[in-house]
């Protein structure tokens, strides 16, 4: 059983199509007891930083995500701004705090600087940093769809799984133990995506 | 007249669907057939094969549907399945309605010898005029009927009669780059999509034409993945297991069983094996000379290319001989549909893909062929009467 | 680097897709959920579905059809088509959409844009920008081209990515369906204007249309509706086309 964390996140639902299209058979998750009852969990995430950290903060499901991944080891699989919560901060909309589980800020891509247009949208190429049970039968640079404007900058860069280029780089996405997050959306990234996610399903960390 | 840059070594043009080509002005599919020639473990493969086949062996009422038309691909692919594998199949063959004599003959031959259970599905005439018609104007390809016909009707058929395996015959790989040699090539929905039903499905095709219920769409229709799902349904392409080589495969057939080609519009006598299954065939390859700017016989030399049996340039006589002729065969398809030659060429003319221009002159006339008079010329009730009142009037 | 994106574009009517000239004579080009399918299979990178009906019935609908497309198919939807407020978006992004696409409303509700953009973030806001050409350059056009607003559609742009919208689907009316190729001088315009992406959207009619619009207007991605619907090209084939043209274009199939 796999949950999906249901805080109201908008990209849930396409999430738990493409989970279920590759097998799996998914719960979504409203309580702190429904995360601590599933073999694995995913954590969605589109929209405001601030917004999803106090939402998950409030309602213990942060708590609850804490204790599945960090004391029972669960496989934790973040996506998007899933991602970028478990960030010690984030400069949108003000310096707000995250989860704290990964060092490193989540900060506005600085792409214009670069002159680049921004948001960065669109299908990037994803350069693993190391090999990973995650990028299993993908082809070395597969590309991803990302659309985003903040992206999680890490401390030092081992805690790094992938990258992507957009005037400078850009977290593709981090592991660590159990807990491996992606920037782009792999229940949008069409095949490639599906095998990410399929991987998951099959990861034993 | 436009000259299309073609591939440096086959006869491919620039105009070839996803055709690329790299800094030696190679193309991609002379570049896979190396791959396929060097990269790929062919003992490997058809040790998978065996493997795969086994799993299925014995459980169901037959082994496996083998989708045959009787042409040369489908029908090696039979016999080489029953003499290597010894599968019991369920032979399954869409009609579409143009089978030429030699065919059936073929056929019949064919399906005795190898001792095999076979089901044959020819489509509603009047629903596959409509069909033509309305896939030529929006694709400027008349063949979407038999196109989803062949690749959805076995479908359902594994799904009927709950039989999890078909075996295909020809990859893709071998004349386009849809799929490359490096994957393996599943017969699935995302292929039918991608290029067998010219992005059109039945649903589409449902809104776009006049006078049919969505029934009437039946056989053209995938069936839905959750059913494809409950049988278990792989459906794989015998060419990705063994090297496909179709001069070779044709020699067997004609020496196993007494498989016997026939001559066809547009290309030269020589190919006497190539699409001798289809009597609308040399339409639909003046319709691709028309848009494209070549025809069969380029196609075919090509293969002859890659597999070291002709230089470029005898090719590039050939293809100017043969490509691109008028067939007399088009006489009797614009009957069927109710076009005029001229609507017909201005169809085709919205259809031309650049660089390649409409304004390219005439060729001339092609050969009519020896079994022209056998076709049936059925239009439908009413125009059969017409038809015979032009024949008097004449 | 960041791949130039080849986008069908899908306009709703009726729960059926439809094309038309000049957004006019609209014309059946099949089921919305079918042609997703297919546009994935085809390795379209991106999906635009834009709902003409643009009634409060048709939002039901455009809510329904997008949530059935994301259960089947999965790549990015930009969804659109009577956007009025944030319970729009809302209601959009939760059936599957990615991006949202405005139109009349960034005129008639300035706000729209920036309360949208401060909720779900920029980069699903995507203002949609109708225009013609009138005397004196190219025009803004509301309400699916009925409507003239007489605004210049630079102005119109730099304002609708101050307000928050994180790219623009820039529509030529004049070009719409006829298939005689982008409008590559006001594309290069708005493309130089705005720091966003811009999808270039009407007039497609040759695989070298699109790499013209790209090459010489910067566009970042290209809507394509008549040379999908009503020609046997397919983004397939798009893709290999443009590559050899020497665009970055993505070189997974799908």
């Amino acid at each position: 059983m796999i949950a999906i964390v249901d805080y109201g996140a908008s990209n849930l639902h396409s999430v738990r199509h493409a989970l279920e299209t590759v097998g799996a058979e998914v719960m979504l998750a409203r309580t702190p007891e429904d995360i601590l009852a599933a073999e694995r969990i995913v954590l969605p995430g589109v929209g405001a930083f601030a917004q999803c950290v106090t939402s998950l903060r409030a309602s213990g499901l942060m708590q609850a995500l804490h204790e599945a991944v960090f004391d029972r080891g669960r496989p934790l699989l973040g996506i998007c701004l899933g991602l970028q919560v478990m960030a010690r901060d984030s400069e949108e909309g003000g310096l707000h705090a995250g989860f704290g589980w990964i060092p490193g800020s989540v900060r506005l891509i600085s792409s214009a600087l670069a002159g680049m247009k921004g948001p960065h949208v669109g299908w990037n190429e994803v350069l693993l940093s190391r090999s990973s049970e995650l990028f299993k039968g993908l082809r070395a640079d597969p590309t991803f769809y990302f659309v985003h404007s903040y992206h999680f900058v890490p401390d030092a860069a081992e805690i790094l799984a992938a990258t992507t280029e957009y005037g400078g780089p850009i977290t593709a996405a981090i592991q660590r133990d159990n807990l491996f997050a992606t920037q782009f959306h792999p229940e949008k990234s069409q095949q490639n995506g599906l095998r990410l996610l399929e991987n998951f399903l099959a990861w034993k960390p | 007249m436009t000259e299309l840059r073609r591939c440096s070594r086959c006869m491919i043009p620039e105009t070839h669907e996803t055709i690329m080509f790299d800094e030696q002005g190679v193309c991609n599919i002379c570049r896979q057939q190396e791959f396929k020639r060097e990269a790929i473990d062919w003992n490997a493969r058809e040790r998978q094969l065996r493997t795969l086949i086994d799993s299925y062996r014995g459980r169901y009422s037959h082994d496996c549907i083998v989708p045959f038309s009787g042409g040369k691909d489908s029908t090696f692919t039979l016999y080489h399945l029953i003499k290597e594998y010894k599968v019991k199949p369920l032979v399954v063959q869409f009609d579409h309605g143009f089978l030429r004599p030699q065919t059936l003959e073929n056929n019949v031959r064919t399906l005795k010898q190898l001792g095999v259970d076979f089901l044959s599905f020819r489509p509603n005439w009047n629903v596959v005029k409509k069909l033509m018609l309305e896939s030529l104007r929006r694709k400027g390809d008349f063949c979407w009927h038999c196109h989803t016909g062949i690749f959805a009707y076995p479908m359902q058929i594994a799904v009927k009669q709950n039989i999890p395996l078909l075996i295909w015959g020809e990859p893709s790989a071998e004349y386009t780059s849809y799929y490359g040699y490096d994957e393996q090539e599943e017969v699935d929905e995302r292929r039918f999509n991608r290029f067998v039903n010219l992005g059109i499905s039945a649903d589409d095709m449902q809104g776009m034409i006049e006078g049919i219920e969505p029934r009437d769409l039946d056989p053209f229709r995938y069936p839905p993945v959750k059913d494809l799902r409950r049988v278990g349904v792989r459906s794989i392409c015998l060419g990705s297991y063994l090297p496909w080589d179709v001069k070779s495969q044709v020699a067997l057939i004609e020496r196993e069983l007494g498989w016997t080609g026939d001559d066809v519009e547009g290309v030269p006598r020589d190919y006497r094996y190539e699409k001798i299954e289809c009597f609308m065939q040399g339409v639909r390859d003046y319709i691709k000379f028309l848009k494209r700017g070549y025809g069969r016989t380029a196609h075919l030399t090509s293969i002859d290319i890659r597999n070291g049996r002709l230089d470029r340039e005898r090719a590039l006589r050939l293809v100017d001989e043969h490509d691109g002729r008028r067939p007399p065969s088009l006489d009797l398809f614009l009957k069927y549909v109710g076009l005029t030659e001229d609507e017909f060429l201005e169809i085709a003319r919205e259809h031309v893909v650049s660089p390649w221009s409409a304004s390219a002159e005439p060729k001339g006339a092609g050969q009519p062929l020896h079994d022209m008079p056998q076709w049936d010329p059925t239009v439908s009730f009413v125009s059969i009467e017409s038809l015979r009142a032009a024949a008097t009037s004449r | 680097m960041l791949k130039i994106r080849i986008i069908p574009k899908l306009l709703l009517q009726r729960s059926r897709n439809v094309k038309g000239v000049r957004f006019e004579q609209m014309r059946d080009t099949g089921h919305p959920v079918t042609n997703a399918r297919i546009y994935d299979a085809q390795g379209a990178d991106e999906l635009i579905f834009l709902d003409i009906d643009a009634s409060v019935e048709g939002r039901s609908t455009l809510c329904d059809i997008v949530s059935k497309a994301a259960s089947e198919v999965f790549m990015p939807f930009c969804v659109g088509g009577g956007v009025r407020t944030v319970d729009d978006f809302h209601r959009l992004l939760q059936a599957g959409a990615d991006k949202v696409a405005v139109n009349s409303a960034a005129i008639e509700y300035p706000s729209l844009l920036s309360e949208a953009a401060k909720l779900f973030g920029v980069q699903c806001v995507v203002a949609s920008v109708d225009f013609r050409w009138e005397e004196g350059g190219p025009r803004v056009y509301t309400h699916g081209g009925q409507v003239a607003t007489g605004i210049s559609v630079l102005d119109h742009v730099r304002r609708c990515v101050e307000a928050g919208a994180g790219e623009i689907l820039l529509t030529s009316i004049d070009r719409d369906g006829t298939m005689t190729g982008y409008d590559v001088d006001v594309t290069r315009r708005v493309s130089s204007a705005v720091s966003v992406p811009v999808i270039a959207s009407g007039g497609a009619g040759t695989l070298q249309h699109m790499v013209d619009v790209v090459r010489e207007a910067s566009a970042s991605a290209v809507a394509v509706g008549s040379l999908f619907h009503f020609t046997d090209q397919s983004p397939i084939k798009a893709r290999a086309f443009m590559r050899v043209a020497g665009i970055d274009v993505r070189r997974e199939a799908a």
